[in-house]
């Protein structure tokens, strides 16, 4: 079978550690927790490069430089921050409730985590290539709302319990138009297998096919991971900072943590349904997925530090009156393409 | 067309991403000042004073003390020019008072010290040491 860099790097390690411990249960275990650390990993990493990014983006658009002065083009910027939150104070709220405000953070890297589990990164190398795969990343991804509203009812705090409404309302309306502009997607491919939606993208990015469904995907996409035209969940004009105002320090920055893991996931969301994932000519997979990858976030970005926050109804007025409709018109118009694509062959 | 508005916006901040970046990297870079500009120290060009003092009873605040000395040939020098910056208000009476130009603002705007003793200084002292010769 043919494979990518990655894969073929997973095989070696595996074959390594195969032969040093044999092919028992501690060989497997092993390499189930070298996987998870490898998913960790590779979220941190490319936090601390989004954080970058993000820093010199804004700056690049607003005129100024961003951070260049810790590191070399400032790129350790970030490690300095992240020292910086670790030694800060821990501030708990009197009246919160310890247990699960103290929970919140921790438990909110599991669902941006998890998603990881079913991404194709390179041909052959995806973590579990289940059958239900978009299903599973749609579940999973709507989880993190969830510890949005643990972490705003804990902190016992009225902007908190705002916020952590806000996230419901903003995640209900953003789920719906996202799960209807992938049904259109996985009824062309007509699977949900994340490695079959790449391996039909052969010929033809589902973006070609598919343009209306990309653009839903991408303002709803918006929504879900909280960012700017549509980050009401911690408008701090508004709100504060909505369920992580009583949050400080190294709980404050795992929500970060979290917020930009979920950003990278809706990158690789994006890539893998309609920018045809690894797939691109001459280069190894694995780079051709995070030239994409990052294109797609430099996108995000974009958009962030262009348009200004909407209010909580404009936003749900969009998902409702206009994003769910047109979804469910391309659903319509997928489905009768597909009709007369099978009649004319 | 709906939705116009939104692309003319993302226009603009990618044009201003590729733009040129207006930060001047402080330390490294400065700002030049305009001509306009009061503050630093007084330079005292030797040649063009005649040692008149017109400018330290120009100042209103008595922020500068000078010392003349008259040589052979009856000719008066500045000994001392002591400007002290704590008093100055920096009205630029005494640059305008000269009547042969010979004192200039060095536009220098780092004057922040520890001590208040470093405020004032002898503008001679400071020409004889090479500092602002060439002004």
């Amino acid at each position: 079978m043919h494979t990518g860099l990655l894969a073929s790097l997973a095989a070696f390690i595996t074959g390594l550690i195969e032969s040093l411990l044999g092919h028992g249960f501690a060989a497997q275990l092993i390499m189930v927790l070298l996987e998870i650390i490898a998913i960790f990993a590779v979220i941190s990493l490319a936090v601390i490069i989004q954080v970058y990014m993000e820093r010199r983006i804004c700056g690049f658009i607003q005129d100024r430089l961003g951070p260049n002065r810790v590191g070399p083009f400032g790129l350790l910027q970030t490690v300095a921050d992240m020292i910086k939150l670790m030694s800060k104070e821990d501030i708990v709220p009197e009246k919160a409730n310890r247990l699960l405000w103290g929970m919140t953070p921790m438990l909110l890297f599991i669902p941006a985590a998890l998603v990881y589990a079913v991404f194709p990164f390179d041909e052959g190398a995806i973590f579990a290539d289940i059958g239900i795969g978009v299903f599973f990343v749609m579940a999973i991804m709507s989880q993190g709302v969830l510890m949005f509203l643990i972490g705003g009812y804990a902190s016992e705090d009225k902007y908190s319990f705002m916020g952590a409404m806000r996230a419901v309302a903003q995640m209900l309306s953003s789920e719906i138009p996202i799960a209807f502009s992938i049904l259109a997607v996985v009824m062309v491919t007509g699977s949900l297998r994340m490695s079959d939606i790449v391996s039909a993208q052969t010929n033809v990015w589902f973006v070609c096919v598919q343009p209306l469904a990309f653009i839903i995907f991408i303002i709803a996409m918006l929504m879900e991971t909280n960012r700017t035209p549509f980050d009401l969940v911690e408008g701090e004009a508004e709100i504060i900072a909505g369920p992580f105002t009583e949050y400080s320090g190294m709980r404050w920055a795992l929500f970060f943590l979290a917020e930009y893991a979920n950003l990278l996931a809706a990158a690789i969301l994006t890539v893998t349904l309609f920018l045809g994932g690894w797939q691109g000519p001459f280069l190894p997979g694995i780079i051709w997925f995070i030239i994409k990858v990052l294109i797609v976030i430099f996108i995000f970005m974009w958009i962030r530090w262009t348009f200004p926050r909407t209010r909580i109804d404009q936003m749900m007025a969009l998902s409702w009156k206009v994003l769910l409709p047109l979804a469910l018109f391309n659903i319509m118009a997928t489905g009768i393409g597909i009709y007369i694509y099978k009649w004319i062959y | 067309m709906q939705g116009k508005g939104l692309l003319i916006g993302l226009s603009v901040t990618l044009r201003h991403f590729f733009g040129r970046k207006e930060t001047v990297q402080y330390p490294e870079e400065k700002l030049p000042m305009s001509d306009l500009f009061r503050g630093g120290r007084l330079v005292l060009n030797e040649k063009k004073c005649i040692g008149c003092k017109l400018c330290a009873m120009s100042c209103p605040n008595a922020a500068l003390a000078l010392t003349v000395e008259v040589d052979d040939q009856k000719k008066r020098h500045m000994k001392k020019y002591v400007h002290k910056s704590g008093r100055c208000l920096y009205c630029n009476f005494c640059v305008e008072a000269c009547p042969t130009k010979a004192i200039s603002w060095d536009k220098n705007y780092e004057n922040a010290c520890y001590y208040k003793e470093d405020l004032t200084y002898d503008a001679v002292a400071r020409n004889k040491e090479g500092i602002n010769n060439e002004q």
